[in-house]
């Protein structure tokens, strides 16, 4: 069993960074289309398996430092 | 063994994903290297970061990514395309016809599996323009570099307390802005660059 645990909404960052509102984020959001157990399993499979590359992929190939 | 009375290091924010016990918290941000390496069944670290996508799957945690991750995720599908053809020599033939068409297909195959990894998840996708002002006060108050200040900006903006990802750069932030989940490899180099 995952154990999970929620954000603490009060959490501090300097007064700095902006927390976007309850309402921004519910705008935001995209639910998830696979919900049962089967359908993640899919899903999982579906993006981790079969891609391959011949290169090893670096930072440096998609982010400038 | 470990010597009697040997300190434990200090985390100071930066945990393995490999650790079975490491909590998750709710919503969690997705860097890039970290998505890289979930996808490429060749990347080096695929096993334990499929690994733990499979976990954040089955948690129901949400998840945070900047825009910028598709659009780099895009850079590495094209990229990797043109490495493979002109080796060393890629850079200079993005223009190249014959090299794009190859490097076309593989880009819309790997958005397609991209958006195959986020639909099991409720997906908190942040605009670049949410938090560029943001981004702009990371880098000024811990010299993170721009993009990477993109992707913790997004991630704190959102709510997010950790980042999984395999950038070092990320240890630039102080633990108490976000916490890095990477791999364990990672752990020794990342926790002293943590600010105090």
């Amino acid at each position: 069993m995952t154990i999970t645990m929620r954000s603490v909404a009060s959490k501090q960052t300097n007064g700095k960074i902006k927390r976007l509102s309850t309402e921004e984020l519910a705008e935001l959001m995209v639910p998830a289309t696979a919900r049962t157990p089967e359908e993640k399993d899919a899903a999982l499979k579906r993006a981790t398996t079969g891609l391959r590359a011949k290169v090893r992929v670096t930072r440096d190939m998609y982010r400038p430092r | 063994m470990r010597p009697t009375g040997e300190r434990r290091p200090v985390p100071r924010g930066v945990f393995a994903i490999e650790d079975q016990q490491l909590l998750l918290p709710d919503p969690i941000a997705l860097d890039t290297s970290f998505v890289v390496e979930a996808l490429l069944t060749t990347q080096p670290l695929h096993p334990a970061c499929s690994a733990f996508l499979k976990r954040i799957f089955d948690s129901g945690v949400a998840v945070v990514t900047s825009d910028l991750l598709a659009i780099e995720l895009a850079e590495s599908a094209f990229a990797i395309a043109l490495k493979e053809r002109w080796g060393g020599r890629w850079r200079g033939h993005r223009t190249d016809g014959r090299s794009r068409r190859p490097a076309t297909w593989r880009l819309n195959d790997t958005v397609t599996r991209y958006e195959a990894l986020l639909s099991p998840v409720n997906h908190l996708p942040i605009p670049v323009r949410r938090v560029t002002a943001d981004a702009r006060v990371l880098m000024a108050d811990y010299g993170i570099a721009s993009y990477d200040a993109v992707h913790a900006a997004s991630a704190i903006a959102a709510g997010a307390e950790a980042i999984v990802t395999l950038d070092t750069g990320f240890a630039l932030l102080p633990a108490n802005q976000l916490m890095m989940y990477t791999d364990r490899s990672r752990l020794t180099s990342c926790r002293p660059k943590r600010p105090h």
